[in-house]
């Protein structure tokens, strides 16, 4: 039978189709613990009054759920005996979430609606308070760590398929020039294994596009490559095996690198982009450090090596350093690139000041006067400035 | 002893005009006396307690000085705050909702987030601190339940979208709204009025009815208010 399960700040509720109460489960009448509960469920953690309340609904046939959330009804999904799905049609939901007081009331779990409304309110300040100080407690820490993780993994990475795809050259060179993806690849050799098994359908099921199923098994039915057995295969099977683990690893870290910046640096991320937004801060050692730093330091941060050699060999500084990656940047014509980098920089601190300082969004702000800026000097320089002495070069001998 | 004069509002009930050495001045009634929210002045009538309103701080207070006709924020209701900041504003719709009025105050930015629960939440139970992103309304949804107006003060270039996702799935059916736009842009070749006309055409697309628009001058040069229905 099918019961839709709702998620309050008072407990949880198992309905079914015509919207009365099947089954409860409070929380606790401490407003932090219900706090908790609520944090841990956002989380999509199966709390133990969620469980237990499943445990009812198994005792009584309810094998069918829907609830409001895609990570909880998967986690419920993976428990024997539930088919769980996420749920966005909320009508039922919401009716049952408006007459919450009254419910309760009726239920005896409050006294009067009065008492329901300060307990709610209880709770929701007690969540906006754990929020405050669980997101202030040196995140961007974490966001360095994740930043260097996702580099260090990105090597790594790197490394591993480019053996796996020498390795596995041997047994079938022609695939190296028919799958690009590396992923694709590594999960290709580990689910298929010896080239007899590049059948059409097998293919597919991979999820090979249609246009080179066909070529791909063409390719492996006449193959140059030496034939190997089962066991030659079987290592470089589990090396590309680990691999496909770290490249879902890479992936989760760069998921949740992007959540983190969105909530530590919102007014950076606006106009970076998470990741090199944590790969700034990570220069600089911390989001503070970041903001303390004067604009023109900003603009050529990750371009120390270039600076010092600028410093001892007078060759000309560098105008840029790693905010370079920037899209308006690198794209830019090479004469507009220091206009356009002290912009960027100017704002970028400004960005990392509020950031740091816990001030409002104004990123879609900075982002459109940082737009507008380019515009104007692209419209104000679009050529090449006439050849002017080199004088970095000139200076460069007298050290 | 100063002598005060205290009037309620001709229109607006629980907003009041309060009257000191023949300056008038807006107030509300304190809900938690003895305390002052952001250094504003406290005055005592008859055993009430007074909090001036500063239409310089306030731009709510600055529609209602000139001359706002509709306040869609009433006592006993319920009002979706968003763009809370640290709680000026939300502070004196508190006291006109009243403690069996409901304010969901939604802010994302922390630090403004910390002021708001230390200063505003603390002590008065009707305003409920939510720190989300008023961009994804579903974030909050266990929080916040169906609202009889939208407060939205968020200054940001997609206000008037914003406002709308969250007037889909909070505000009641005939639910009222007042937004606070911006009247002068980063773009400083247009103006005012060519923003108003773009703001206001968002929200109509969105099923809106705009019924007026206040600017806020002298008070405040870079915004305007406009209250607004389906
Ligand atoms: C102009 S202030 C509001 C002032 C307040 N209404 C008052 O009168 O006291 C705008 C606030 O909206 C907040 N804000 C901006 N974008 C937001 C968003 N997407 N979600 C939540 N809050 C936002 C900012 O952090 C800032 O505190």
């Amino acid at each position: 039978m099918k019961s839709t399960l709702v998620i309050t700040t008072v407990g949880i509720f198992a309905l079914n189709s015509k919207g009365s109460i099947i089954e409860r489960k409070f929380f606790s009448k401490d407003p932090k613990k219900a706090a908790d509960r609520y944090r841990q469920l956002r989380k999509g953690e199966i709390v133990p009054e969620l469980s237990q309340l499943l445990k009812e609904l198994q005792k009584n046939n309810y094998d069918e759920l829907l609830i409001e959330d895609r990570i909880l009804a998967s986690k419920i999904s993976k428990i024997k005996d539930f088919n769980c799905k996420e749920f966005n049609e909320s009508s039922v939901i919401q009716k049952f979430r408006e007459k919450l007081d009254v419910t309760t009331v009726k239920l005896g779990r409050f006294s009067d609606r009065q008492d329901f409304q300060d307990f709610t309110s209880k709770v929701t300040l007690a969540i906006a308070e754990e929020a405050i100080t669980s997101e202030t407690q040196k995140k961007d820490l974490h966001a360095i760590q994740a930043i260097r993780t996702l580099d260090d993994l990105d090597k790594t990475l790197n490394l591993f398929s480019g053996r796996v795809r020498e390795w596995y050259g041997l047994h079938f060179p022609e695939l190296e020039k028919l799958v690009d993806k590396h992923e694709t690849y590594a999960r290709l050799v580990s689910d298929l294994g010896d080239r007899e098994n590049y059948k059409i359908d097998k293919l597919e099921s991979e999820g090979i596009p249609e246009q080179k199923v066909k070529l791909i098994s063409e390719k492996a039915e006449n193959s140059i490559g030496y034939s190997a057995n089962s066991s030659d295969l079987e290592t470089l099977q589990s090396l590309s095996k680990n691999t496909i683990q770290l490249f879902k690893l890479r992936n989760a870290t760069e998921e949740f690198l992007e959540e983190l910046m969105k909530k530590i640096a919102p007014n950076l991320t606006a106009i970076l982009g998470p990741l090199m937004s944590a790969r700034i801060i990570s220069i600089a050692g911390s989001l503070e450090r970041l903001a303390m730093m004067p604009s023109s330091t900003l603009q050529v941060l990750g371009a120390e090596k270039a600076l010092f050699r600028s410093l001892k060999t007078g060759s000309r500084p560098p105008k840029h350093g790693i905010i370079f990656q920037h899209q308006a940047l690198h794209t830019a014509p090479k004469w507009q690139r220091g206009k356009i980098a002290r912009v960027l920089a100017s704002k970028l601190s400004i960005a990392a000041r509020i950031d740091s300082f816990g001030g409002e969004f104004i990123g879609d702000q900075l982002v459109e006067y940082i737009e507008k800026r380019i515009l104007e000097i692209q419209k104000k320089y679009p050529s090449a400035p006439k050849v002017k002495k080199r004088y970095g070069r000139s200076r460069g001998s007298r050290t | 002893m100063v002598e005060v004069e205290v009037h309620e509002h001709d229109i607006f009930p629980n907003v009041f005009l309060v009257k000191t050495r023949g300056q008038e001045k807006l107030a509300t009634r304190n809900m938690v006396p003895g305390t002052s929210v952001y250094g504003e002045e406290l005055v005592q009538h008859n055993d009430i307690e007074y909090r001036i309103w500063d239409p310089y701080r306030s731009k709510l207070a600055a529609a209602i000085k000139k001359g706002l006709h509709e306040l869609p924020i009433k006592q006993g209701e319920r009002i979706l705050y968003l763009g809370a900041a640290s709680g000026t504003t939300v502070s004196h719709v508190s006291d006109i909702a009243g403690n069996t009025g409901e304010v969901y105050a939604v802010e994302f930015s922390q630090r403004s987030m910390r002021d708001l629960i230390e200063k505003v939440c603390r002590n008065r139970s009707n305003v409920r601190p939510i720190l989300a992103d008023a961009r994804v309304p579903a974030e909050y949804r266990l929080l916040v339940r169906i609202v009889d107006s939208v407060y939205s003060d968020v200054a940001q270039p997609n206000q008037a979208n914003l406002f709308s996702d969250n007037a889909d799935v909070y505000l009641k059916e005939k639910g009222r709204a007042i937004i606070v736009i911006k009247s002068r842009s980063i773009d400083v070749t247009q103006r005012p009025t060519d923003i108003f006309k773009k703001e206001i055409k968002i929200l109509e697309n969105c099923g809106f009815h705009v019924s007026e628009v206040i600017r806020l001058e002298p008070f405040d040069k870079d915004h305007a208010m406009i209250t607004l229905g389906r």
